[in-house]
Formats: structure tokens, sequence, C-alpha cells
């Protein structure tokens, strides 16, 4: 079981899904403060704090490897109120659902690429991330962070927007920022998203947790053309040459969809993780 | 089987003033071990990526160095310099 959705979901609403409780949109998550007291739990940066506590995780790599073990091993423990950001995967069915219960939604630059590459998205046209919620209303606030400024979009522009950056082979990660509340969609590719690369090179889950759904290929209806083969952003799709087929690994399988997106004959789906017993607790 | 041995990448922050403007040696690196952060960061402001030392270099990913030293080659102020001590040393 996703421990997201034990902590967050509500059975009543999108089959459980933390991300299609409507609680986990509401703006009185994003500014809930008691009187008196501190909005202490994850500071007034959540996402500079959550960056923090990966990089000192990072940092402890060369001089103490078991102890580099033990933090990992810490973080993925995954309890509620971790100082870090959670991140899912999900198909781009699911994120035109989240599209279409969140407000506002905006495009705006992206902060791993920013960094890693020195990539600057100064417009619209250039735009790879989502954000949402009323946090997009104060972008003036973290230039650094909205580097020239956001833009604000209805639901099917963001679907099109979103259908963009799919065609082109990014995943969609949910992301949080502190606590529950969906904050943005980003749209990621290794190495430069900083997430997918502490998960697929450091070990650390809770940034970039497995989507939902596998993907499965049709056995019959496959011809192998290996399109499916290069949207892989993970490694799991590999050209079985003997076979003139492809095959994807489930185990390593994160269930973005991208594979099932670009298939020309509609040979791969997108079935339900918990219905397979084996990955059931592969997250 | 030996332990790995892992880059040590010298940042030269006098000769690499404005990295975020060159980001030459961010774009090439295949194994993308580079960072860039801005460093003088004021509230409301975005910081000036050709004012020098606003930005700064790190290499946070240098265990996934492979020594190829393609970043020495782009740098146009030779202010890298990558090592590999022996194995047991950080």
């Amino acid at each position: 079981m996703c421990w997201v959705c034990d902590a967050y979901g509500d059975p009543e609403y999108g089959n459980g899904r933390w991300y299609l409780n409507p609680k986990n949109h509401s703006r009185q998550l994003y500014t809930l403060k008691k009187p008196g007291q501190k909005p202490a739990d994850y500071g007034s940066d959540p996402e500079a704090t959550a960056a923090r506590s990966v990089a000192e995780i990072m940092k402890t790599r060369f001089e103490d490897p078991e102890k580099f073990q033990q933090l990992v091993k810490e973080a993925n423990a995954m309890k509620e109120k971790s100082p870090f950001q959670i991140g899912q995967v999900v198909p781009i069915q699911e994120a035109f659902q989240v599209v279409d219960m969140a407000y506002p939604v905006a495009s705006m630059s992206c902060i791993c690429r920013l960094h890693s590459r020195a990539h600057e998205e100064r417009n619209e046209h250039e735009y790879s991330c989502t954000g949402l919620g009323v946090g997009m209303f104060k972008w003036e606030r973290w230039p650094e962070r909205y580097k020239g400024g956001v833009n604000f979009m209805t639901p099917e522009e963001a679907k099109a927007w979103l259908w963009k950056w799919n065609k082109k082979g990014m995943v969609h990660i949910l992301m949080t920022f502190g606590g529950s509340y969906v904050g943005g969609i980003c749209n990621c590719d290794y190495p430069d998203c900083g997430m997918i690369r502490h998960r697929v090179d450091y070990g650390i889950i809770t940034g970039c947790l497995k989507s939902h759904w596998v993907a499965q290929i049709d056995y019959d209806l496959c011809n192998g053309c290996g399109i499916c083969v290069q949207r892989c952003q993970f490694g799991a799709i590999k050209f079985e040459v003997t076979m003139d087929k492809t095959n994807i690994d489930q185990m390593k399988c994160f269930g973005c969809g991208l594979c099932e997106t670009a298939c020309p004959r509609k040979a791969i789906s997108l079935i339900d993780r918990m219905s397979l017993p084996g990955l059931r607790e592969v997250w | 089987m030996a332990a790995p041995r892992y880059a040590q990448i010298q940042i030269d922050s006098q000769k690499c003033q404005t990295p975020f403007d060159c980001k030459r040696c961010l774009q090439g690196c295949p194994q993308s071990v580079f960072q860039v952060r801005a460093v003088k960061v004021e509230r409301g402001r975005e910081t000036n990526p050709k004012e020098p030392g606003a930005y700064m270099l790190f290499a946070p990913y240098r265990d996934k160095c492979t020594g190829c030293n393609l970043c020495i080659e782009l740098c146009p102020v030779d202010a890298l310099t990558i090592t590999f001590p022996e194995s047991g040393t950080v």
C-alpha cells in the first residue's frame, strides 16, 4: 500500500489516491496557522528546508558511507511530517485530474535545471514546471525561484501544455512542499532533475515515489519498433534483439506512462500496481 | 575489489566569477556533476547572472565524475582542477 495514500488519502475520493483527495488541494492547508504559533513544522521555506536535508545526507556519503546508508534509510522510513518533499510520479491522465481539481494553475521555470545546467526559462514558451495553489499569487517574493514570473493557465491550457511536455518525453511528478498540499507538477528527466537523480543514483525514494500504475506490453501487438525504448527515463525498457520485441521490466517501471502515450500500435497499457501481488509494496 | 576513488574537484572561485553566465562546464559535463547556486540573494530581487561573485559553482555529484576532463577543456578561465587521490581519502 502506498504510504502517502495511507496518511493523506480518502477512500471516498479518487480510489483513495492522496493527490485526488480534495483536502490536499484546500487553500486552508496552505495558509493554516494556529494563533500564537509559528508555522514551525516546515519553516518559512519548506522547499529550501527539504533541499538542505537532502544536501546534508548527500554530504555524508564521502565522509562516512555507513552513516550515509543510515540517513537514507531514515529518510525512506517515510513518516508523516517528514522534512522531505514527497514526490510521486503520475501518468498524464492523473495529472489532468489534478489540474482539474487545483486552483490556480500556473507554469513557471524549473529550479532543478536552473541549478544543474544553468538553464534559464524566461517566458511561458520555455517554462517547464507547473505550480499549483495560492502560492502562485505570491511569486514576486521569491524571484530566484520563479525567474521571470509565472504564467497562469486555465485547466484546458494546462492540459495542452502538459501534453506538449509529455510528447517531448518528460515524466510528470507531483510535488509537495511540506505537508500534504499538492504544490506542483514537475516535468522531469534524468539527470537534470534532482528528484529522479536522488532516487535513481542515491536511493532517496521519498522525492520520487513510483506511480500507482505499471506499464505492460501486449506481446502480440508489439512489432518491435522501439519507439518506447528512448522514452523511458528509468531504463526499464529494453529491446530484445532475438525476439524482435521490446520488454518492460515492471520492477524498474515507474508507471509514468510515457511509453504508453508514444506507442503507435497501442500495445502498451497501464495496469494498477495493486493488482500485481509482487509490486504492491514496490514504490 | 579496491574501494572506489572519488574525484576531487577544485573550483577556483577567484577565476570563476560568473558561472551562471558562462555555464560551459554545467552544460558540457556528461555526468552533470556541477551545480550553480545564487549566493547573493536579496528578497524580492533577481540575482544578476553577470555580476561577478553573485553565483557560485559547486560539484555536489563529484562521485559520478569519470575524469574525462571535458570541463577543463571547456573552461575559458582555467578555474578547474580534477585529481583522483588514492582510495580511502575523501
